[in-house]
């Protein structure tokens, strides 16, 4: 079964079904929590961006790992 | 009539040229994955060792009295205050280039394995070739070198501790 969720823009899976918007919606919405929780947690703002933009990296490694296996086709090269 | 037999004679004794029709030069090769599409994703395998290796180098150019396998001791220690990354990490930095190596791998090489090359008969071929398509090529150096690079952080940490 093709899953059509997502077409691909370079190295960015962007939506392409209401499935897609709703996982993009998701990832955007947990990068916030986790934004907001290392926050809390951290001394200093260079401890924040280290934990988050390692957490903003890995939510977009799972997000585009998602877009890979859910991409639309395109031409075979 | 001589002459007509003769060519036909001349026409009879003829070699035949020997065409091997298998040994045609040119084959589609055809990848196991899609070069762009093993690119794209590979990108995002090695961002976040790299990213991590960038602050470890910004710690270490910054902090000059400590080495560069002190400075990423530190930043590991950092890393731990978020839960879930401590048992993530060598994961994250190790398996990831690992997969993008392998997947990056597969989208350039075509093998192809051929009995009696040539007309060549007992002779066997195994031939790899590589396609030169430059940002996958780049993903596989940039993740062999950090696999090494933490490969002996990991050989210089024990030796540390034992030590």
């Amino acid at each position: 079964m093709k899953l059509n969720w997502f077409t691909r823009k370079g190295i960015i899976y962007w939506p392409a079904s209401i499935i897609g918007w709703i996982i993009l919606v998701l990832a955007a919405a947990y990068a916030v929590y986790t934004f907001i929780d290392i926050d809390s947690r951290s001394h200093s703002v260079s401890d924040v961006m280290i934990n988050f933009v390692f957490n903003a990296l890995l939510i977009g490694l799972v997000y585009s790992i998602i877009g890979y296996f859910t991409e639309v086709r395109g031409e075979v090269d | 009539m001589t002459e007509d037999e003769d060519f036909l004679t001349k026409m009879g004794n003829l070699n035949v040229p020997e065409v091997n029709p298998t040994a045609h030069p040119k084959m589609v090769k055809m990848a196991i994955m899609s070069a762009e599409r093993s690119a794209a994703l590979g990108f995002w395998l090695v961002a976040v060792p790299c990213y991590f290796l960038a602050c470890v180098f910004m710690y270490y150019f910054f902090n000059r009295q400590v080495s560069w396998f002190g400075a990423m001791f530190k930043l590991s220690e950092g890393l731990d205050k978020t839960p879930g990354i401590d048992f993530m990490a060598p994961i994250v930095l190790v398996v990831l280039p690992i997969v993008c190596i392998v997947i990056n791998a597969l989208a350039i090489t075509h093998v192809h394995y051929e009995k009696n090359p040539g007309g060549k008969p007992g002779a066997k071929e195994f031939v790899i070739s590589i396609k030169l398509k430059t940002w996958n090529i780049v993903l596989i150096l940039i993740s062999l070198v950090i696999v090494f690079a933490f490969i002996a952080f990991s050989m210089t940490e024990n030796i540390s501790i034992r030590s």
